[in-house]
């Protein structure tokens, strides 16, 4: 067998990592996107419910989190790792660039990823201080469930996308996840070896569709919250 | 027709470069992009200057030695064709075109258009064959070959080894071509009992002359005159993963040979 | 009389005797020699490989970036082999007379029957080698027919047979680089031979990258490096091909064979223009379902071809040749072409070209049947005319393509330099006065393969010489030689006007006209008056610039041209003196009624070995007699 540090410092190593990473976060992204789905009950008792469903998980939610942080992390190192080997592969660059079009995969969408990348991780960051470290019990966002009191999670997502600029936010980033998720679906089967002639069309076409879906599934979300909160509705 | 040309001019590798702008007026739309690089170099000597240096040898697209990157794109902006199948018709008159060499940290430039290519061939060097000796062998029908997957190896084996994918790759990765010789071999009966060694000794190779990764653009394809999918990369990839977890792996199999 | 060195017993055991009776060097002796193979085609890239896999030190020579360049790449239709899998009446002895037959009984017997033997061995070392031949649904190799023969006997890999071939040869030599054993020296061009004791001992090389001259040393030297067709300027060898290697080594004692029998290839495209510098084949595979023809009437020759009725088509090989029709060999293909255009009725805007039309097998077999097996010879066709073959015939016309004629070698291969092997096309040796299609990928294979590891074996085990380096007198002699003559181009280069290209295309012009598809006695005196003149040209109108300290491509196209000139002259003295006409080598002066070659056996019956006498000075013929002991030559038809 080949060390382990010698396969995942080759070339296709970092790849290796980037794809399995990258099929933990978008399995991740699925997951979210289906529990958020309950945000479109207006009661708002159960996303609360699956909010609490999530917390009563105690020590294994921390883990989870502390696992999913590990994978970005993984996700981010092993793609800054291809970014530098791109620039010490090519110091002097050309004058002119253009795509031959045809096959290729070369969009706004695939070259930028490190750009996208970036930017949801700052999205990241925010999400994360402004929900799972956002106002609880102790501030009196509280609602009754079953009995017991428990954090109104909710109140606190509607009071976010009361306003506009949240909004506003939250749909462009998502926007960027689409693109990311785009070519990063696609590109996992590609980066693992899953790919092959018979199912490459598909692939390339379902991992489209996925982001587009999902995509709008995340920004289906703050705006239905503001139309319907906000008054409009 | 008219065109203005931007040529790359380097006098050798540790010197600076520069573009050098000429004009030609009397070219004609079925001349070939070669052809007219021709003229322009018999003007120049004419005029007591130095011709622009550059590559080519059969001019019918197969030996793969003609290689540069004009107006942004590996061989020019047809597809699945080399520079010397390129032909004025393909460009406006009067347009401006720049002309640049391959560029990579692997292909350093030898004198203007010219690089030099060889980290390519140590790649084959490190696997890309099957290590059979001349002598007599099994009758050629002994092993049968699935057509389709004839067909395929020969797909994979229509590589011309002119470095277009990694010139045209944002990253400078040559995964393309490496990719195009491991497939051949691993779908060919006759590949099978090196598989496991090859692809890894080639991707090691292919690591060690500072290729880049890939990031699955494309890029490679699209630009190949000989239209090799990005498929073959991804079975590079499985067949690496594999013969790196195989148990009956040891590392330095098949990368010394005994000969004699 | 040149002695052949044929070995004895009948035609089917000489080669078994040869090996027979060979001389071995045991396996630890084998690391004490050094052989030399100067190019990476075919021949000298699967001859290195075999011999560094038999233990020799091999140091390998290559003008390219890389090994995997050579003009073989570029063939395209396939390779031959005696292997009888259609069952259609193959066998060895049908071969080998077809290619006897094939080269107008102007090869040595001996010479290709051995071919005709080991071309069984060919197909079965390329598949052990990996190389993706096609098949059939069986999984069994696939077959196809080519010119001259009335059985299938053509192994393919699509129309890049070459290719694939070459890159098998490749891969052999590249893993005995990466063991240790091949040395490989690219960008290097061969400018001299180094005799010692009249033995091959060494050769001079440039380094095309630095301009370094450089001395190597070794107990052998294999030249392998190709044909002489791009004397003509216009042909479809690569912009690279040349003869300085062959040439230089004849200047030092290399008697070179026959140098007039040339092949023109009738399916080419046509030149379009005068700022060419390379012709493009179409594979004669294309002969199998294509069918040549030209109008009837010269008035139609402007129409356009699907308006033109079958009955006003004149399709002149079927009409001619009944038997063989669209399949007739190459020579007679091509001089069938150059007989309609002459009389007038040649199409295109030039009028120097021939239709070869496709409607009646798309219209049998559908179109998706023939993209299926000509598809990347249409696009190619399409992409340089900018016309689609599928809806309108394609023009073609004749062009130089290869070249029979080389250094005169014995049956071992070795040159008239003891210890100097020529290779492949540069070698003079198997295909007589014409080659059938899809006969070069084997001789040069065989070559390489599966003779010069025996024959170089046998020699350096004969032994007879001392060890000697590069510090011996005689390399800083011929390096003196080589430096000279480079200072002289660059000297010259420095106050004349015309450029190599200008004074290349003007020879390649004269000889197309003169010693082209058809010969006579006043056209080639008329062509040695104006080589001359081009020579003298070149030796004080000469135009360079840049310097011999690194990459100059014209300096070396320079060295090319002063060669090609040289043998450009000794084209035209061997044309002349042969005034019978055999395969490529017509002379108008000898043709039967109906316009077939006529062969002069009684006086011609011998290869001319020329022997260089001097720069500008006539060389002297020897003769070797061609003795037919199991065919008796006959007049080549394919009536």
């Amino acid at each position: 067998m080949v060390r382990l540090t010698q396969l995942i410092r080759s070339s296709l190593g970092y790849k290796y990592l980037t794809g399995l990473s990258g099929l933990g976060l978008g399995l991740f992204v699925i997951a979210h996107l289906l529990g958020n789905l309950t945000l479109f009950q207006k009661e708002g008792t159960a996303f609360n419910a699956y909010a609490e469903k999530l917390q009563a998980l105690g020590p294994v939610l921390i883990l989870m989190e502390l696992g999913i942080v590990a994978v970005v992390v993984l996700h981010i190192w092993s793609t800054v790792q291809v970014t530098l080997s791109k620039r010490a592969a090519r110091p002097i660059g050309y004058e002119v660039t253009q795509s031959k079009g045809g096959p290729s995969k070369n969009t706004a969408g695939s070259r930028y990823m490190i750009v996208s990348g970036t930017i949801l991780l700052a999205f990241l960051v925010l999400h994360i201080i402004q929900f799972r470290f956002g106002p609880g019990v102790a501030e009196g966002y509280v609602t009754q469930l079953g009995g017991d009191e428990v954090r109104d999670l909710h109140r606190l997502v509607k009071e976010v996308f009361a306003d506009p600029k949240w909004v506003a936010i939250y749909t462009a980033v998502m926007i960027f996840l689409g693109f990311h998720l785009r070519h990063g679906y696609w590109s996992m089967f590609q980066s693992l070896g899953l790919m092959n002639p018979r199912w490459s069309g598909p692939i390339y076409f379902g991992a489209k569709a996925l982001a587009v879906l999902l995509s709008l599934g995340f920004i289906a979300i703050p705006i239905y919250l503001y139309m319907v909160f906000g008054g409009l509705i | 027709m008219k065109v203005t040309l931007r040529v790359w001019r380097q006098e050798s590798k540790n010197t600076q470069g520069a573009f050098e702008t000429h004009a030609l007026d009397q070219v004609k739309p079925e001349m070939s992009f070669l052809e007219m690089l021709d003229v322009l170099n018999e003007q120049l000597i004419k005029a007591g200057k130095r011709a622009v240096e550059f590559e080519s040898d059969c001019r019918e697209g197969i030996c793969g030695t003609c290689n540069m990157v004009i107006n942004g794109q590996a061989h020019g902006p047809v597809r699945g064709a080399t520079t010397c199948q390129l032909y004025l018709r393909s460009f406006q008159d009067g347009e401006t075109i720049t002309i640049e060499p391959f560029r990579a940290k692997a292909f350093p430039v030898i004198r203007d258009l010219v690089v030099d290519r060889t980290a390519l061939d140590r790649i084959i060097m490190s696997g890309g064959y099957i290590s059979v000796k001349t002598g007599p062998h099994a009758d050629a029908n002994a092993n049968l070959v699935p057509k389709d997957l004839a067909d395929r190896a020969m797909d994979a084996a229509a590589c011309i080894g002119c470095g277009a994918c990694v010139a045209a790759c944002p990253n400078a990765s040559a995964s393309l071509f490496t990719s195009a010789k491991i497939t051949q071999f691993s779908l060919l009966p006759q590949g099978q009992p090196e598989r496991k060694s090859r692809v890894i000794n080639m991707v090691n190779a292919m690591d060690k002359e500072m290729f880049g990764s890939c990031s699955n653009l494309g890029e490679c394809e699209a630009a190949c005159p000989k239209k090799i999918s990005i498929q073959h990369i991804a079975i590079m990839k499985k067949e690496y993963l594999f013969a790196a977890l195989s148990a009956d792996y040891r590392e330095g199999m098949g990368s010394s040979e005994t000969a004699g | 009389m040149m002695n052949s060195g044929i070995p004895e017993g009948p035609l089917s055991q000489k080669w078994d005797n040869y090996k027979s009776n060979m001389k071995l060097v045991n396996p630890a002796n084998k690391r004490k020699y050094t052989v030399i193979v100067v190019g990476t085609g075919l021949a000298g890239g699967a001859g290195a490989a075999s011999l560094a896999e038999l233990g020799y030190n091999v140091k390998s020579f290559c003008i390219h970036d890389s090994a995997r360049r050579a003009h073989s790449i570029a063939a395209q239709g396939g390779i031959n082999s005696s292997k009888n899998y259609p069952n259609d009446g193959d066998s060895v002895w049908r071969l080998f007379y077809d290619t006897l037959k094939g080269g107008d009984y102007r090869a040595r017997e001996a010479n290709v029957y051995r071919l005709a033997q080991v071309s069984a061995n060919i197909i079965d070392q390329c598949v052990a080698q990996g190389i993706p031949f096609a098949r059939e649904y069986s999984g069994e190799l696939a077959n196809r027919s080519f010119g001259g023969a009335q059985v299938s006997r053509t192994f393919y890999a699509r129309g890049q047979t070459g290719q694939q071939l070459l890159l098998g040869a490749y891969s052999a030599l590249m893993r005995q680089v990466n063991a240790g054993k091949v040395e490989l020296f690219n960008y290097r061009e061969m400018l001299d031979v180094v005799n010692i004791d009249g033995r091959a001992r060494g050769i001079i090389t440039r380094n095309l990258l630095t301009g370094a001259i450089e001395r190597h040393a070794a107990d052998a030297v294999i030249l392998a490096t190709g044909g002489y067709g791009r004397v003509y300027f216009l042909s479809t060898n690569a912009m690279n091909s040349n003869v300085t290697a062959a040439w230089r080594a004849h200047k030092r004692g290399a008697y070179f064979g026959n140098p007039s029998y040339v092949q023109i290839h009738p399916t080419c495209i046509p030149v379009s223009g005068d700022y060419q510098a390379k012709l493009t084949l179409m594979s004669e595979s294309l002969r199998n379902d294509g069918r040549v023809w030209v109008p009837k009437n010269k008035a139609d020759c402007k129409k356009n071809p699907s308006e033109i009725p079958d009955q006003d088509r004149d399709y002149y090989l079927e009409r001619r040749y009944p038997s063989f029709g669209n399949l007739a060999p190459r020579d007679i293909a091509s001089r069938a072409a150059k007989v309609v255009c002459d009389e007038g009725r040649g199409v295109g805007l030039t009028g120097r070209a021939v239709y070869l039309d496709f409607r009646d097998v798309i219209k049998r077999d559908g179109e998706a049947m023939v993209r299926e097996k000509y598809g990347n010879l249409f696009d190619m066709y399409h992409e340089i005319t900018g016309e689609n073959p599928y809806h309108n015939p394609m023009r073609i016309y004749p062009a130089v393509h290869y070249t029979m004629g080389g250094l005169w070698v014995d049956y071992s291969l070795q040159t008239t330099i003891p210890g100097l092997f020529a290779a492949g096309e540069a070698n003079f040796s198997d295909h007589g006065a014409n080659r059938l299609g899809a006969s070069a990928l084997m001789q040069g294979l065989s070559d390489g393969y599966f003779v010069l590891p025996y024959t170089v074996t046998n020699y350096l085990a004969t032994g007879g010489f001392m060890k000697v380096d590069t510090s011996h007198a005689a390399f800083a002699d011929v390096e003196r030689d080589v430096k000279n003559g480079i200072q002289n181009l660059l000297s010259v280069g420095a106050r004349g006007k015309r450029t190599p290209t200008e004074i290349f295309r003007d020879l390649g012009n004269v000889i197309w006209d003169k010693v082209g598809m058809a010969r006579d006695d006043a056209g080639l005196k008329e062509a040695l008056l104006q080589i001359k003149k081009l020579r003298e040209d070149f030796d004080t109108n000469l135009k360079l610039t840049g310097d011999g300290d690194g990459l100059n491509k014209n300096l070396e196209m320079a060295g090319r041209v002063s060669d090609f000139l040289e043998l450009g002259e000794l084209m035209a003295q061997d044309a002349l003196h042969r005034t019978e006409s055999c395969g490529g080598h017509f002379r108008t002066e000898s043709q039967t009624s109906d316009g077939e070659a006529l062969r002069n056996d009684n006086e011609f019956s011998y290869v001319a070995a020329w022997e260089y006498k001097g720069r500008g000075e006539r060389a002297t013929l020897h003769k070797e007699a061609l003795v037919f002991e199991s065919v008796k030559p006959s007049v080549r038809s394919y009536k």
